[in-house]
């Protein structure tokens, strides 16, 4: 039984060895036929199971060692060939799908937590409001305060813009033997981006005189700056900040321009 | 020999579809991982109250200045414009009273030009359709004879959504002198 298996599958070697230089030499016809013929070989028997199965299953090994490229085409391909369409399909899709979800995470909208971390942005309005309240406020008593919350709350270029802002309050204020006192009314964050925010600031600012001149009640018609004095003044202030170790530190100040 | 061809069989044909299966498989994972990567991105809750802050926000910060914005001599369309941006009790207030208010500007002859220095939303009820909005604006009035005057204004209004437009519903003023609430 082997030994007859073994002399057709060499048959059918020795028989594909010698069509292969017809096929490449014949003319476009004669390639038709007798991949037709071929074809119809290699199907036979398993489209009809009432034939050999040994000889189907021989024409397996043959088909590996000879005739790879043509022999297999129409019989692994079914499978192997869905299969690699559905890799395809589906890594496409993954792709995709993961750049959509990308595309829509990178929104600038969703960036901005402020509002939507609801926790974060009322941590962020309390510090700020805080810092703000100490940093424009000033004692001619406690000159001390003021530095120490300077030191304490400012980073980076906000310390050179608070101390250009402060220091013409604190020469006055020193001269008058004023109290100066500053308290956030309102505030929104602008805009959370992972560790800075950007909070919108508006300030009262009471000045209070113990030498007792009118001068505080003529300034407080210069109503929206911050670094006036008056009885009562408004003022308005972005604050960007910036959280370190724990705590938001106020990294820079924008008065708009006044 | 059955075996050994079998055997055979299955050395040098399956590898290939195996490989070509477990990549199917990996493909598949993948692609179920993206998938419903990008559903909950797509179905965010925080992404769309996140985009209606920010139309809020921009709605209010246009409207701000369109009402902080008039020229003597074209205060119709002005006005209109202040009617388009607002809702509610505020719109009603300025339809009834603009007949007398275009007679005041047209003889102050002023031209009043608005921009917004900054803007942040302090509320939202996503559902309500209610926002709080702070807006820190510049105004430079030009007076008949040329001089201009600027003049800072801490606004505080209140946005209403009607028809899916923000518009707003009141607007005024942060009170100074420790008068207003925190």
């Amino acid at each position: 039984m082997s030994t007859t298996r073994h002399h057709i599958n060499r048959q059918r070697r020795r028989q594909a060895r010698e069509t292969r230089p017809a096929v490449s030499a014949g003319t476009p016809e004669s390639t038709g036929s007798r991949t037709r013929t071929r074809g119809t070989a290699v199907l036979t028997p398993s489209g009809a199971p009432s034939s050999s199965s040994s000889s189907a299953r021989a024409a397996e090994p043959v088909a590996a060692d000879d005739e790879k490229a043509t022999r297999t085409r129409p019989r692994r391909p079914v499978g192997l060939v869905a299969l690699c369409a559905l890799t395809v399909l589906l890594g496409g899709f993954a792709g995709w799908a993961h750049a959509e979800a990308e595309a829509l995470r990178d929104d600038p909208a969703r960036h901005n937590t402020a509002l939507t971390d609801l926790a974060r942005t009322s941590e962020i309005k309390g510090q700020t409001a805080k810092a703000v309240d100490a940093l424009f406020s000033y004692d001619h008593t406690d000159p001390g305060a003021l530095e120490e919350a300077a030191e304490d709350l400012l980073t980076g270029k906000a310390v050179d813009q608070h101390g250009a802002l402060l220091a013409d309050v604190r020469e006055r204020a020193d001269e008058q033997k004023a109290v100066i006192t500053t308290t956030v009314t309102e505030s929104a964050v602008e805009r959370i981006d992972g560790d800075r925010a950007r909070v919108l600031v508006y300030a009262d600012q009471s000045s209070v005189s113990t030498a007792g001149t009118a001068k505080d009640a003529e300034n407080a018609k210069n109503a929206e700056d911050a670094e006036d004095e008056g009885v009562y003044a408004g003022a308005m202030l972005a604050v960007d900040v910036v959280h370190r170790d724990g705590r938001w530190l106020v990294s820079g100040i924008d008065t708009f321009g006044r | 020999m059955e075996r050994v061809v079998r055997a055979l069989t299955g050395t040098r044909s399956r590898p290939l579809p195996a490989l070509a299966l477990a990549l199917t498989l990996v493909a598949g994972g993948f692609a179920a991982w993206a998938g419903q990567d990008w559903y909950h991105a797509a179905h965010d809750d925080r992404a769309a109250y996140a985009g209606q802050r920010d139309e809020a926000l921009a709605a209010g910060e246009q409207a701000v200045q369109n009402l902080n914005t008039l020229d003597h001599r074209d205060v119709d369309r002005g006005l209109d414009l202040w009617e388009s941006s607002t809702t509610g009790e505020l719109h009603e207030q300025l339809s009834s009273g603009r007949a007398e208010f275009a007679e005041q500007v047209k003889a102050a002859k002023t031209v009043t030009t608005a921009r917004v220095l900054s803007g942040a939303v302090t509320e939202l009820d996503d559902r309500a359709g209610r926002a709080r909005v702070l807006i820190a604006l510049r105004i430079t009035v030009k007076a008949s004879d040329g001089a201009k005057t600027d003049k800072d204004s801490r606004m505080l209004g209140e946005l209403t959504r009607t028809d899916g437009r923000w518009k707003l519903s009141a607007l005024g003023q942060a009170p100074v002198g420790g008068t207003s609430a925190g």
